[in-house]
């Protein structure tokens, strides 16, 4: 599987992607799991894309819930759920980047998104404290994936 | 002939950050022809000050998410020249192989995805999915391999974190390096080649507009400029970088929270085409086929034909990693740890080549090799003044054409510098001097 975090550290809450896979690879949450940063370049989630295997994606995404909330949802929720992504490259966020797997068949069929309701966006600023204390809840998720995925039967490509 | 035309193009789309493009002329006289620039500034040399020397590159390399190899190479060789760090011949060889990958990479991406639209007449890169699948798959594939580059030599290719003050604190293996050696010439060479062939098919599409200026790139004597160099100037010829500063010169203008550069003339030209201008003698045979097949010359004074110049360099970025990698290989991976130990604290200036131009990091360490003054000087920021010129030139050679017309043209133009707004915009905030 893959841990794939979207986002810029550099910008507060933004790097909550950057600072769960930390926690992952620090704590060796996953010892399994190929960790990725792309940081805003949405773009490159594409390069990571298998055509088997369970890729997961965490980024700061404007929700309109509370700061800190987390919440899982799909690719195809994608477009409803994500209202802010303007440090992506050249306009490409992560619903242009699915929009573009799906087009050209390189959509895997396991990718989920797990996205923070961000309270703060601005340069040289650390985490908000809503959205450092909901990493434990980030990684709980991340792990509760992984089981149900792991139980579920999955055709081969 | 239209005497009066007011052109705002809010939010200009395809570039990386926000700009508008605002043209204004009245009964024949032109008041207005410039890019604005309105993002807010970010304060990127403040944010550097007091951070430690192993510090320095990891943030910013984060300062923007497409340029964050350049922004890391050069603060890497600001922060070794300040601490008198030598680095060795395995080092740069393995940095240079990550800068032909990040420049393959944008370079691919801004011909295919953000200029290519254009030349089909249609607005951004998803409508050619449906139209070009194969087109669009070939640039996802080329994409896809100088990422692969700058995942085996760093790391990661995006946020990229083995190379470090001195060295690699990982050395990629000689399987890794044959891996990629073999996709370049299997997969990538293929693949050049058919995007030159469809770039020939709509070359036609480049608007034909020259205005000369004065253009600025590193050279070196050694290879095709993009590690490292003297500056190099059409207009003033090679100077050392120690005189970075007088080969800038920033200036504020009120309508751009970026600030502006000349040197020469009222403004200069970075970039993939200024590289070819000054440094074509220095690429190789598939790099020049592709320019003699797209009709890339020589002093070529057309703005436009910068995506070309960009393309043309991608096949050189090819090769020449092939060159280096069996260079490598040849003399053997030695497993060296990174060289650390400061010999000195002062000031170091780092230049390079970055996709869209010459990026220059100067940093002043303290005793304690914590940043105490840093200096950031962007290629966006470079070409702003050449922008607002060119449109200055160009509107009244095209003003008999629709509105329509004329806006195209002025985004095609922006375009094509292949702008990083989000990177240019920002301001220095420490003083300079000890």
């Amino acid at each position: 599987m893959k841990v794939i975090a979207v986002g810029n550290p550099l910008y507060g809450d933004d790097g909550v992607g950057a600072a769960v896979l930390a926690r992952i690879e620090r704590e060796h949450l996953l010892p399994d799991a190929v960790l990725v940063d792309v940081h805003t370049d949405a773009l490159a989630v594409i390069d990571h894309f298998t055509p088997d295997g369970l890729h997961v994606i965490i980024d700061a995404a404007k929700m309109g819930e509370q700061p800190g909330r987390v919440v899982r949802f799909t690719p195809d929720e994608v477009r409803l759920r994500i209202k802010w992504d303007h440090l992506s490259l050249h306009g490409f966020g992560l619903a242009e980047t699915f929009a573009m797997a799906e087009s050209i068949g390189e959509m895997p069929e396991r990718v989920v998104i797990i996205g923070v309701e961000p309270e703060t966006i601005q340069i040289d600023r650390g985490l908000s404290d809503a959205v450092a204390s909901a990493i434990p809840e980030v990684i709980a998720t991340i792990l509760a994936e992984v089981q149900r995925d792991a139980a579920e039967d999955h055709p081969r490509h | 002939m239209s005497t009066d035309l007011d052109i705002k193009v809010h939010h200009l789309t395809r570039v990386e950050g926000h700009g508008n493009i605002v043209v204004n002329m009245k009964q024949g006289v032109l008041e207005k022809a410039r890019l604005e620039i309105v993002e807010a500034p970010r304060y990127f040399e403040a944010m550097l000050k007091g951070r430690s020397f192993h510090e320095a590159a990891i943030i910013t390399s984060r300062i923007c998410g497409i340029c964050s190899l350049g922004h890391q190479i050069t603060s890497l060789k600001a922060t070794e020249q300040a601490l008198g760090l030598e680095v060795s011949e395995q080092t740069v060889l393995l940095r240079k192989l990550l800068i032909h990958g990040a420049t393959l990479q944008s370079n691919v991406l801004h011909a295919y995805f953000l200029a290519a639209p254009d030349f089909l007449g249609v607005g951004s890169v998803f409508p050619l999915v449906g139209s070009h699948p194969e087109i669009v798959k070939r640039a996802l594939r080329m994409k896809r391999l100088a990422n692969d580059i700058g995942d085996v030599v760093s790391g990661r290719a995006v946020h990229p974190i083995t190379p470090v003050p001195g060295g690699f604190t990982r050395i990629p293996t000689e399987k890794e390096l044959l891996e990629i050696r073999r996709r370049l010439i299997e997969d990538m060479v293929p693949d050049y080649l058919a995007t030159v062939d469809t770039l020939q098919a709509l070359a036609e599409a480049i608007p034909d507009f020259t205005r000369e200026t004065e253009y600025i790139s590193l050279r070196s004597d050694h290879d095709y400029a993009l590690y490292d160099g003297d500056i190099c100037s059409t207009d003033a010829g090679r100077v050392d970088t120690a005189d970075y500063l007088g080969m800038t010169n920033e200036f504020i203008v009120p309508h751009s929270t970026s600030k502006h550069c000349k040197v020469s003339r009222s403004s200069y030209m970075v970039g993939a085409l200024a590289r070819w201008n000054n440094n074509h003698d220095k690429l190789c045979d598939t790099a020049l086929n592709a320019a003699g097949a797209l009709g890339l010359e020589p002093n070529c004074h057309n703005p436009y034909m910068n995506t070309i110049a960009q393309v043309v360099e991608a096949g050189h970025c090819a090769m020449d990693s092939v060159a280096i990698i069996d260079r490598l290989l040849d003399d053997g991976l030695k497993n060296e740890r990174p060289n650390q130990e400061p010999t000195r604290y002062g000031t170091g200036i780092g230049a390079t080549e970055v996709p869209r131009g010459v990026l220059y990091h100067e940093y002043t360490y303290d005793r304690q090799g914590r940043v105490a003054a840093a200096n950031c000087i962007i290629p966006t920021g470079q070409n702003l003044a050449n922008i607002d010129d060119d449109m200055k030139a160009l509107v009244p050679e095209i003003i008999d054409r629709s509105k329509q017309d004329i806006t195209l043209m002025l985004e095609m133009l922006v375009r094509a510098y292949d702008p990083c707004i989000s990177c240019s915009v920002h301001m220095l905030d420490v003083q300079f001097k000890e």
